[in-house]
């Protein structure tokens, strides 16, 4: 399933034609390394640009994936579908980034129980989505923490599974829907804060 | 009613919840408004979020696509560029060299290469520019392969490397003039046999009783001279004899442990060894040059002499003028005769025996064995020496700054530096020896040498640059970073910063007694072992992609 979500939008023959570009450049080429970077270099950015704190170190992580694809494509599985590989190596990596720069936050102890079962308003929330730019929303998760954003990001972003998920921000796998879960609610009130809506989420039952 | 949770409502939208609680939540959001709500609402946000998420709000910056072009490259024309220029340089100076190298005692320094320098001159100046002219035709070779390389994959390229090679070695040995005598454990050319063409032995007791009308070449571990040479000897071995019967018309060249000379030599001697020993009865008709721990000059030597090394004993004939560097003082006995100007470099004047007849007296200028590491001159002279490396890394940095980056990285693996590293050290002179002497030839041994004694001086940048890095980087931030497919983000001022840095403390580091003379080799070591894995990681990996300059500054 995750193999046709991702690549949705490629025909069989592209499919194809990304398999021998692969294997070439598995085998050395430098041609075929100069197209998976054409293809792959924007996706990648963009990917960085969602996750890391600024437009330059989002560059700078892009420069330095690749480098890492460079070294590791002998470790590709070609089974899997190439562009959740890519995403893997390229979350690792700004994941990393992030760790090191101490912008974390350390809240992989807390666990599924702790996650209020809740049914906000439908009405509140919608009002609060209403009107909403894209731009509006990216604006509001450049607010958000580094593992809320990044949570996101590998969800909504790159399609990557819960598994996939959890391995690489180090949590179990039945905490991904929390993390995920909080992340919307952080985001909600990072819109609620930018426009004059209140809090989104209603407390029922 | 009661209602379902946020949580359940978002495992279903993705699709984790299992089919009978799907199938029992759609049945109740089919008359549940608040929950049918809800999961309109939260797949709304879900839809937003994804578009938001995957717009292609901004362009991608136009410098991760810049124009792709092949590093590799760079480094090899930068490589035989240099090399050309050093034979062009050598030639041109090669007087001032010979005899700058000898008056620093070249057994302590870089032996190799005046050795090689000397061995090349063997046929005379012809032969000097036949090898720049090999090098250009070499290089341009290696510039046009570079080029159509793109098109060769990597198994076929070792392939035809290999058959050249192959080829090269198979060819009659008639082609190299030489009678080539390989892997003998004991070779002895008797006594009334002659060799008519020059003759090339390795083996490990070699013993030469008759006659070789060519040159001489032996490595080796026991090699005795008994018979005639006429032409001039190369010899690379622990110990060298050559008899009261032996004799080289030509010139002598020897590298290693023990060299003993009872015969006569026609021409010059050039010597780097543990022990020089000329005894009463020997003769050298023109002049020696010498580097080495023990010298006993007992003999007739008809021309200058000009060496260094620890101790030094004249008891002999000299034709010349003597110039010498010693660590101890010179001994100069009873039985010696010089007839020209003899100058002493030392810490002691020479002692001077009684019955030594000179023409004139020695002219002693006092030299201490270790500067004073504070006098204002040393410290002048160590910033002399930190700049000159500092603009020899900034060319690398601005040159090849790909290659420059990646054997920083490199340098960081510590282990497989230093192991490399001393095998190159050892390797290097011993494959270009090889290729000096057998049919390769001199075109590839010399720019061998010459790279690696640029080498030896300029690893130490790479491993300035890695301790700058690790010492100021933020984040283990490289200064020059490469992506694939051309773009290259050279933050300049920060590599630059890194190795000024490192190098003022590689300098520093030297200072210190003792140990600073090891951290130096350990240095020259690993720089040369990144430079050796790097280049290697390289050739062998072909996936590497492709840069080309675009500096960004920082």
């Amino acid at each position: 399933m995750e193999q046709q979500k991702r690549s949705e939008g490629m025909s069989a023959a592209e499919l194809q034609v990304l398999a021998d570009c692969i294997a070439r450049a598995r085998s050395g080429s430098l041609e075929a390394w100069g197209d998976l970077y054409r293809d792959f270099a924007g996706p990648i950015f963009r990917f960085c640009r969602r996750t890391m704190p600024t437009r330059e170190d989002a560059e700078d992580a892009t420069t330095e994936i690749f480098m890492k694809l460079r070294e590791k494509i002998g470790m590709y599985d070609q089974s899997r579908p190439f562009q959740a590989w890519l995403y893997k190596v390229a979350a690792n990596h700004c994941w990393d980034l992030l760790r090191r720069r101490r912008t974390r936050q350390d809240l992989e102890t807390e666990g599924v129980d702790e996650m209020p079962l809740e049914h906000p308003d439908p009405s509140a929330l919608d009002k609060l989505l209403e009107d909403r730019s894209s731009q509006d929303m990216r604006t509001a998760l450049a607010r958000l923490p580094s593992r809320a954003r990044m949570a996101l990001v590998l969800r909504y972003y790159s399609d990557m599974s819960y598994d996939e998920i959890a391995d690489t921000l180090g949590v179990r796998r039945n905490f991904v829907g929390v993390v995920l879960l909080r992340a919307r609610h952080q985001l909600r009130e990072a819109l609620g804060e930018r426009g004059s809506m209140g809090a989104a989420a209603g407390r029922t039952q | 009613m009661s209602h379902y949770d946020e949580m359940t409502f978002l495992q279903y939208l993705e699709g984790n919840l299992e089919r009978a609680r799907s199938l029992e939540l759609s049945a109740h959001t089919q008359h549940c408004d608040a929950c049918r709500a809800l999961l309109g609402v939260l797949q709304r946000e879900t839809h937003l979020l994804t578009h938001a998420l995957r717009e292609q709000d901004e362009a991608v910056p136009a410098r991760l696509f810049n124009p792709v072009r092949e590093r590799i490259s760079w480094a090899w024309v930068l490589s035989f560029g240099m090399a050309a220029a050093g034979i062009y340089w050598f030639v041109t100076t090669y007087d001032q060299l010979s005899t700058g190298l000898t008056e620093a005692g070249i057994g302590k320094t870089d032996l190799m290469s005046t050795l090689f320098f000397n061995g090349v001159t063997m046929k005379g100046w012809s032969s000097m520019w036949t090898a720049a002219q090999w090098l250009a035709v070499v290089s341009l070779g290696v510039i046009g392969f570079m080029l159509v390389r793109k098109s060769m994959r990597r198994w076929n390229t070792i392939a035809l490397v290999m058959s050249a090679l192959v080829a090269a070695l198979g060819m009659p040995l008639g082609a190299a003039a030489a009678d080539i005598k390989h892997s003998e454990a004991s070779y002895t050319l008797k006594a009334g046999e002659t060799v008519k063409t020059d003759l090339i032995v390795f083996g490990n007791s070699i013993q030469i009783d008759g006659t070789v009308e060519g040159d001489l070449i032996v490595f080796g571990q026991n090699v005795t001279v008994n018979g005639h040479v006429m032409g001039d000897a190369l010899v690379c071995a622990s110990m060298l004899t050559v008899t009261a019967n032996g004799t080289v018309d030509g010139s002598v060249r020897y590298a290693g442990g023990n060299f003993i000379l009872s015969g006569k030599v026609g021409r010059s001697m050039l010597v780097g060894t543990g022990t020089l020993t000329a005894n009463p009865g020997s003769e050298v008709a023109w002049g020696v040059t010498f580097g080495a721990g023990n010298v006993f000059l007992n003999g007739r030597i008809g021309r200058d002499i000009l060496g260094g090394g620890g101790h030094i004993n004249l008891n002999g004939y000299v034709g010349g003028n003597i110039r010498l560097h010693g660590d101890a003082p010179v001994d100069i006995g009873s039985s010696t005769e010089v007839l020209g100007k003899i100058e002493v470099k030392g810490p002691k004047p020479p002692e001077i025996a009684s019955g030594a007849k000179l023409a004139s007296a020695p002219v002693f200028t006092l030299v201490k064995r270790d500067t004073d590491t504070f006098s204002s001159f040393s410290w002048w002279h160590k910033l002399l020496a930190w700049g000159a490396s500092f603009v020899f890394g900034l060319v690398l940095v601005l040159l090849v700054p790909a290659f420059f980056d990646d054997t920083v990285r490199t340098a960081n693996r510590f282990g497989v530096s230093l192991g490399v590293g001393l095998l190159l050290l050892a390797g290097i002179p011993l494959a270009a020896l090889l290729a000096c002497i057998t049919i390769v030839g001199l075109s590839v041994g010399v720019p061998t040498i010459f790279l690696y004694l640029l080498l030896i001086y300029g690893g130490k940048v790479f491993v300035a640059a890695w301790l700058g890095r690790m010492l100021m980087g933020k984040d283990g931030f490289a200064g020059v970073m490469i992506g694939i497919g051309g773009q290259r983000v050279i933050k300049t001022p920060a590599i630059l910063g890194h190795l000024a840095v490192g190098l003022a403390i590689l300098y520093a580091l030297r200072m210190i007694p003792y140990i600073g003379g090891w951290i130096t080799f350990a240095v020259v070591v690993w720089g040369l072992g990144a430079v050796g894995v790097t280049v290697f990681k390289r050739l062998s990996s072909r996936s590497a992609p492709v840069t080309a300059p675009a500096p960004v500054t920082a």
